[in-house]
């Protein structure tokens, strides 16, 4: 029974890996933190999935526990290094060649997103994933008026940070 | 085009490519690794609070000074005074743990910041419980002492035969308090300081959500 669950949630979360390294990319900035990152959130999501009953989709449910562990749950293991080699990270995660100014602004604007809070960065987070207010909201526990004024917040939040 | 849009194009494009794809094998190792959570920090501490406090109750059960306090015959005062403790204990430990489990990670995320910092809140009454317990059994001992001890009757009685009773009670409590207010503070301060450290960005966290509210 246990090796049956463990097999079909390995086999979930590797399916859907994705939404756990885009959390870790939005509140970690280098690889050892990511790492580190997707190493508890995988283990909270183990220990939660067998409450996991399947009313809601397994990406849905991914995205709360994820991001809780990003938010509260997660203590870093060691200190990782800060800011200094954020621009190598995001480096060597992108692909696609954008023109220069593009390039450049894309890269100020993860700098940006990285100077946030962390409930800031849930809200970013849910938003570039398309989540709609309502599933913002229940996500986040505040109601959905709420969650579209401080979307707002951000948004000018963002560009002061961009255009000081 | 705003800001976030570019983001957002750019989030989504390539998906499958920028990030690493962990094999069946590597996910599957992970899971068998252990949890460094706050939570199981937090439930931790409190445990050891917990045998902390009722380590100290049991080392002073041989202590001399014990054994000359129960020359007192003052059963009828401690033996309450240690049941009550005890019941508080369990009543402690069992909401504790009721707390505990109500934590889950799959709750939105101010309700699971709410339940930690309840499961943290039924620690820190337990060690306010047991701050003001020690400070009134130290005054119950001390009254007992000043009625039945040999010694203390002795000196109180050379006191007051020089006129100094009164200053021999103000002395005695004076230095009782001080003693007692020193040792709270230490406590308090380490308290401090370990949860202060452990709680410092779910408090943070906790208050911006709460700031979203009004």
């Amino acid at each position: 029974m246990n090796k049956e669950l463990e097999h079909s949630f390995v086999e979930e979360l590797e399916k859907n890996q994705n939404i756990v390294h885009k959390v870790c990319r939005i509140y970690t900035n280098n690889q050892d933190a990511h790492n580190d990152l997707f190493q508890e959130i995988t283990i909270q999501l183990w220990k939660a999935y067998p409450k996991f009953r399947g009313d809601s989709k397994f990406s849905t449910w991914m995205y709360r526990v994820g991001l809780n562990t990003a938010i509260t749950l997660y203590r870093k293991r060691k200190r990782s290094i800060r800011t200094e080699d954020f621009d190598a990270f995001e480096f060597k995660i992108k692909s696609e060649p954008y023109d220069d100014t593009e390039e450049e602004q894309l890269k100020l604007l993860y700098k940006a997103v990285h100077q946030l809070n962390d409930i800031e960065k849930a809200l970013v987070f849910l938003y570039l994933e398309d989540k709609n207010y309502k599933e913002i909201s229940e996500t986040i526990g505040i109601s959905e008026v709420n969650a579209r004024v401080k979307m707002n917040r951000i948004k000018t939040k963002l560009r002061t940070i961009l255009n000081p | 085009m705003d800001e976030l849009e570019l983001l957002k194009k750019d989030w989504k494009s390539n998906e499958d490519t920028k990030y690493p794809k962990l094999s069946y094998k590597e996910i599957y190792k992970m899971i068998l690794k252990k949890s460094s959570s706050i939570v199981k920090w937090i439930f931790i501490i409190s445990i050891l609070e917990f045998l902390l406090w009722t380590g100290i109750s049991f080392s002073f059960k041989n202590t001399d000074y014990n054994k000359r306090f129960e020359s007192y015959h003052a059963e009828n005062i401690m033996i309450p005074l240690l049941i009550l403790g005890y019941i508080i204990l369990a009543y402690f430990f069992y909401r504790f743990y009721i707390n505990y489990r109500t934590i889950s990670a799959t709750d939105s995320a101010k309700i699971l910041m709410e339940n930690i910092l309840k499961t943290r809140r039924t620690v820190k009454q337990y060690v306010g419980f047991n701050l003001i317990y020690m400070a009134v059994s130290a005054f119950v001992a001390l009254g007992v002492q000043f009625d039945r001890d040999k010694e203390m009757i002795s000196l109180m009685d050379k006191a007051s035969a020089n006129g100094e009773i009164f200053k021999f009670y103000a002395m005695t409590i004076i230095l009782t308090l001080v003693f007692l207010g020193v040792l709270i503070a230490i406590i308090l301060g380490f308290y401090y300081l370990i949860y202060g450290i452990l709680l410092k960005r779910l408090n943070s966290n906790y208050k911006e959500l709460k700031k979203l509210e009004v």
